[in-house]
């Protein structure tokens, strides 16, 4: 009797340590840091990126207001130039991300002034940091993580939280397809854990080995009804000159 | 005295010319004393009234850098402070730590932007004395998260006393907030057409800007004399220059907006310019700790443009002087002129019985200052008059020109000196004016004034 009692003994450790963990497997748990490095990889580009920016933005009791313009990228370098096509009492303005400095250029007084990626895009629901390369790796870790479906698609749920206080949202929600690893649907939450947008990417643009989100719908949670459609066209990945990426480009785009 | 018992005389037998003369100096020395008052009140009032909203006639700020090299609008550790302004002996009344963020306000589907200062709300508090409340009370302070919204913030998200009222804001190092705050009362706006600032508890206002509790961004003081200021700002320098990294002052604003457009432009609060400068100043270089600038209530009123505001009314104070004295030197020498070739006859017959030269002319030189010191008198007692009265209207804290008022009344300031010199220009021209006719007179000859005719 006493030899039957360990050898059930023996094979409940033997369970525990070889098919618990083959159980585990079986559930599907992703590597969570891989996910979020796999979003940076899917769409950042390692060479230059160019496209065409277009937001439609609602607000209650208002007329809705479209802005336009050209987005260029170099994400290896962390640069970026922006140039607006309209409305036209805006064309000509740029910005130019370079060397962690986000700067404004205004033609009208020719005078370039500081700006911050952190800051709302024009009266729309972006930011513009929206158009920028993604650093989910760097600055965000996942706290927890569910599976789910969003649509026809089976998603990881994964709640992580900013890595350091500069990030400017510190808490999101993100679904991210199981399949190809990208991203479906984030909410953005403040420090008081508060929910404040609401972004859904509904469709993609494969460049390559990368993906653009080349449809994007940002809605305010505080500002009821406030809303913002983004479309991306003309997407390019030639290469762009040097130039393109320092404030004389600005300047000149203007004369 | 002969000569002035004939001067009366003279002055008497032409009461309508010498009313209209003397009234003339008497208006143009109750313009100037009046427009002189009115900017002298105005400056005392706006400066006054500022000192005890921004709480305090001097200010220090301090931009401390992080161990990640970031800078941050800061002052954790002041005993560094508290021991300089103990060693520079200022006659402090009281000292307000408070910190400050920019947010937007959310009611239903209504948003404002307003500034919220962050301050201890101790029985104490010389804010209970400044600010003004349409609605509620200062009981509701006694929740961590109440504030006091302005009255345009509450019109535009149409809220009211016992709301809960949403907030975004950015934390210190930039991150997104959101805050529930809770309405205790709602405060008249201080005029200019501007909103200012809403007031909260600094422990909860911390806590949504990730500061550390008993932290702060600006260290407000009340002078018990505010008239010490720059003495006070001096001597507090010293000693804090011997004892922390202390910033060169504020840099004066030129030129550009008035002052309503800079308030708004700064996001409705004047504290926001400042800061924003002293980031610029604290600069990029390497250093450790806090930086720190001292700055007055001046330089605040400097950058509101507030000096050339008070500059302008002086200017047109000068302007009305001008042409007032005009007014006056030319209808002395004219009355004067007319006063001669109506008393040519009469001066010879004086001349005649024995009168000198020098008689005549001083005869003509008195009535001259007979009617300026009547005029005198008369203008400045009737400057005094207006002002009293003017001071004694009341006007409801929501006046556009609230800011400009002491306690809801006009004020008027006058200094000797801007008493005197006007007297003194309009003594002398009245002299000069009535001098060329007299000396004409005291010319004539008996034998020909005596035929003269007219």
């Amino acid at each position: 009797m006493k030899a039957i009692v360990k050898r059930h003994v023996w094979c409940a450790i033997a369970f525990l340590a070889l098919g618990a963990p083959a159980l585990w497997a079986g559930s599907d748990q992703p590597d969570t840091g891989v996910l979020l490095q796999q979003l940076d990889q899917m769409t950042n580009f390692s060479g230059d990126f160019t496209a065409e920016y277009t937001e439609i933005s609602q607000h209650p009791g208002q007329q809705p207001a479209a802005y336009r313009h050209n987005v260029y990228r170099r994400d290896r370098d962390g640069a970026m130039t922006i140039i607006m096509l309209s409305p036209d009492s805006q064309r000509g303005q740029g910005y130019l991300e370079v060397d962690n400095n986000f700067w404004f250029y205004d033609p009208e007084s020719r005078l370039f002034s500081h700006a911050s990626l952190k800051q709302s895009w024009q009266n729309t629901e972006a930011m513009s940091s929206d158009f920028f390369r993604t650093t989910w790796a760097k600055d965000y870790a996942v706290e927890s993580w569910s599976e789910g479906t969003l649509g026809v698609y089976p998603v990881h749920i994964l709640n992580v939280k900013g890595t350091n206080d500069q990030v400017t949202f510190p808490f999101k929600k993100i679904w991210v397809r199981k399949d190809i690893g990208l991203l479906l649907k984030a909410e953005d939450y403040s420090l008081s854990r508060r929910l404040m947008r609401t972004v859904y990417y509904p469709q993609y643009l494969q460049v390559g080995d990368h993906y653009v989100a080349n449809h994007m719908l940002i809605i305010d949670n505080l500002n009821v009804g406030s809303k913002t459609e983004l479309t991306i066209a003309n997407v390019s990945t030639a290469p762009l000159p040097d130039y393109t990426f320092t404030k004389a480009f600005l300047q000149q785009v203007n004369r | 005295m002969r000569y002035i018992i004939l001067a009366f005389r003279n002055l008497g037998r032409q009461k309508r010319r010498s009313f209209l003369l003397g009234g003339a100096i008497a208006f143009g020395i109750l313009v100037v004393t009046f427009v002189n008052g009115f900017a002298g009140g105005l400056a005392g009032n706006l400066e006054q009234n500022f000192s005890q909203l921004l709480g305090g006639e001097i200010f220090i700020q301090g931009v401390e850098k992080t161990a990640s090299g970031r800078r941050v609008e800061l002052i954790s550790d002041d005993q560094a402070l508290g021991s300089a302004i103990a060693d520079s002996r200022i006659p402090v009344r009281f000292v307000t730590k408070s910190s400050t963020f920019v947010g937007t306000f959310f009611f239903h589907t209504n948003s404002a932007v307003q500034a919220v200062v962050g301050v201890d709300f101790s029985e104490s508090s010389p804010l209970r004395n400044r600010l003004s409340l349409a609605q509620g009370s200062f009981d509701g302070m006694a929740d961590p998260a109440g504030i006091i919204i302005g009255q345009q913030t509450a019109q535009r998200l149409k809220a009211q006393a016992g709301d809960t009222v949403l907030v975004q804001l950015r934390t210190i190092t930039g991150q997104m907030n959101i805050a529930e705050f809770h309405v205790a009362a709602v405060r008249h706006d201080p005029g200019l057409s501007v909103s200012f600032a809403a007031y909260a508890n600094r422990a909860y206002v911390n806590a949504q800007e990730n500061l550390p509790a008993d932290a702060y961004q600006q260290l407000g003081i009340l002078l018990r004399n505010p008239g010490e200021t720059d003495a006070a700002a001096a001597e507090l320098s010293r000693a804090l220059s011997r004892r922390v990294t202390l910033l060169p002052p504020l840099p004066k604003a030129t030129g550009g907006n008035m002052m309503g457009s800079m308030l708004r432009q700064h996001n409705e609060n004047p504290m926001g310019a400042m800061m924003a400068d002293l980031m610029k100043q604290a600069g990029e270089g390497s250093y450790r700790g806090t930086r720190y600038r001292l700055s007055t209530i001046d330089d605040i009123l400097g950058r509101l443009q507030l000096p050339q505001v008070i500059g302008a009314i002086n200017g047109i104070s000068f302007v009305i002087l001008i042409v007032l004295f005009l007014i006056i030197v030319v209808g002395v020498i004219n009355t004067f002129r007319i006063v001669l070739n109506e008393r040519t006859r009469e001066i010879g017959t004086m001349r005649a019985l024995g009168m000198q030269r020098g008689g005549v002319r001083n005869l003509f030189l008195l009535e001259a200052l007979l009617l300026f010191l009547a005029g005198a008198v008369t203008g400045l007692a009737g400057a005094g008059l207006l002002m009293t009265l003017l001071s004694l209207a009341s006007f409801d804290p929501s006046t556009p020109a609230f800011m400009m008022l002491r306690g809801g009344h006009p004020s008027f300031i006058v200094s000797p000196a801007q008493i005197v010199m006007p007297l003194i220009v309009v003594g002398i021209i009245t002299m000069f004016g009535a001098w060329l006719p007299a000396r004409r007179a005291a010319a004539l000859k008996p034998v020909d004034a005596l035929t003269a005719v007219h």
